[in-house]
């Protein structure tokens, strides 16, 4: 059997299957950098099994939304998971102008989880959900900037191309690549609700952005949102490693281990940034998002007028 | 290699565009400084010569260690609370600056059609003495307002690099005296505010009657 055709599905069970892991990982290095032992690296798994066994319940307030609502925030987040290049593998949907696609299956899960949260009737929804669409509209012109700057340097429109067209011949293109990189961390910790912009353990409703907005579901709705949200942390940790697999001078082998050890690294940025940092006041973040535009807004400068 | 480091510049103005504290601009300075210096320095590596030195050792010697230690002597000396006081919310701030840059590097893409320039560091140098001038006029606290002053010149003395790729040493040392006493000047001015005003807020001066 060709192996290319089991490249695509292989790589969407390892984005899947990983992902509870890589958040895990994240907080027991967390954990360790705070003098805990923590809790241990499979917990995620641990949790995931708790909820699935567990019995929904839904608010009486509640309509259909809120019960289709995690299904398809579940579905529509593993669609744009195999958009998703891992080392040299193709993805299992790669076609021109899936960059488009892959910006807006995210945003058809967030309009859902908003939806839903609104659904419900709580006012304590009704806020989160208000600041989840605020940051989310500055949020997403991080992702056209960096990832449109690159394609747009490039001229290819398909997620796959575009990360395998960076060149290294040229010592500008690195630092390039280095402060696109930048402005994806960014973009990562405040998709993913991450420390400086949304605190991931606080459980004090008034200060929360994301984990506010699944305060009243259950048991199998709960597992598919953790779930889902694991799978998107995971998902823009792969946007970020993937603007080094050039290093990987076009080798299978060296495309996983880049990804491998990029994981790795990634997640020990995240927890020293967890571990460093303290949340931003409300009003400062929208300033903290135009930040990471503003660098690729400068890309694109940068590169439309040097030859 | 020196396009690099002015894109690297352009981001030490966006974070000085959104910082609220009087030490990160201390910090930018600093790193504009060894900045410049890298800048200034790179012709001259190739054939060494010991005359390239002297110019890009004083900068960083003035640049790095003198003008950010004064500054931060007279904020501990007088006691200068740690956060700066913007006119204007640092969001409205950062979108003028993005939009002066864009402003700036299509101007300069013109410019360079017709004469022969690096644009560049021509832009980043242009954008800093644009943003310099931002910063006195948007924020309220006297110190900050040097910090504002020193970017400008930063970006003046980039502009420089960029348009020709060398001036006589006299004037660029010349250049470094001026600021140098400037800073000088303000920092005793500060200080006379301070012990007369009580403090040393700009707008306090626009209210004196006799």
């Amino acid at each position: 059997m060709d192996i290319e055709i089991l490249q695509g599905p292989i790589a969407i069970f390892v984005i899947i299957g990983i992902a509870p892991l890589f958040a895990g990982f994240i907080n027991k290095q967390k954990a360790i950098l705070t003098g805990r032992i923590g809790a241990p690296v499979l917990q995620p798994y641990y949790d995931l099994l708790r909820l699935f066994r567990k019995e929904t319940i839904n608010a009486k307030s509640s309509s259909f939304i809120s019960q289709i609502s995690p299904l398809i925030n579940f579905i529509v987040i593993i669609v744009a998971a195999a958009m998703l290049p891992i080392g040299y593998w193709k993805p299992l949907i790669s076609f021109n102008g899936d960059i488009i696609l892959f910006a807006y299956t995210l945003g058809l899960a967030r309009f859902f989880q908003i939806l839903a949260a609104m659904d419900i009737g709580s006012s304590f929804e009704g806020m989160g959900a208000s600041r989840e669409a605020t940051f989310a509209l500055f949020a997403e012109p991080i992702f056209f900037f960096t990832l449109g700057s690159v394609a747009f340097i490039s001229g290819l429109t398909s997620i796959y191309d575009i990360y395998h067209s960076i060149r290294l011949d040229n010592i500008s293109y690195i630092v390039f690549i280095i402060i696109c990189s930048i402005s994806a961390f960014i973009l990562a910790i405040t998709e993913c609700s991450r420390m400086p912009v949304d605190d991931p353990n606080t459980h004090l409703e008034l200060t929360m952005i994301h984990e506010v907005m699944i305060l009243d579901n259950s048991g199998f709705d709960l597992f598919l949102y953790l779930y889902s949200s694991y799978i998107k942390l995971f998902i823009y940790a792969i946007l970020e490693i993937s603007f080094f697999y050039p290093f990987s001078a076009k080798s299978y082998l060296l495309g996983i281990v880049i990804f491998i050890v990029g994981s790795i690294i990634l997640s020990l940025t995240l927890a020293i940034v967890e571990t460093i940092t303290s949340r931003f006041k409300m009003k400062n973040i929208p300033q903290y998002l135009l930040f990471a535009t503003a660098i690729g807004i400068l890309n694109l400068l940068i590169y439309t007028f040097t030859k | 290699m020196g396009n690099v480091l002015s894109i690297l510049f352009c981001l030490s103005l966006f974070y000085v565009s959104i910082t609220s504290r009087v030490k990160g601009y201390v910090t930018v300075l600093q790193i504009q400084g060894v900045l410049l210096s890298l800048i200034i320095v790179i012709p001259f590596i190739y054939p060494f010569s010991i005359y390239g030195i002297i110019l890009p050792a004083t900068l960083l010697l003035v640049k790095v260690f003198l003008i950010p230690r004064y500054i931060n002597k007279i904020i501990l000396d007088l006691d200068i609370r740690r956060v700066i006081d913007p006119t204007i919310q640092q969001f409205s701030f950062l979108l003028l600056v993005i939009a002066t840059m864009v402003v700036i590097f299509v101007v300069s893409n013109i410019l360079s059609q017709s004469t022969e320039l690096n644009v560049i560091p021509f832009a980043s140098g242009f954008s800093a003495i644009v943003i310099g001038i931002y910063i006195i006029m948007f924020r309220r606290k006297l110190i900050v307002h040097v910090a504002g002053f020193l970017i400008l010149e930063n970006g003046i003395f980039l502009f420089g690099t960029a348009v020709a790729s060398e001036l006589p040493m006299m004037i660029e040392l010349g250049t470094l005296l001026d600021v140098f006493v400037v800073v000088f000047l303000m920092g005793i001015a500060i200080n006379k505010i301070s012990t007369t005003l009580d403090g040393f807020d700009v707008t306090a001066l626009g209210r004196l009657k006799d």
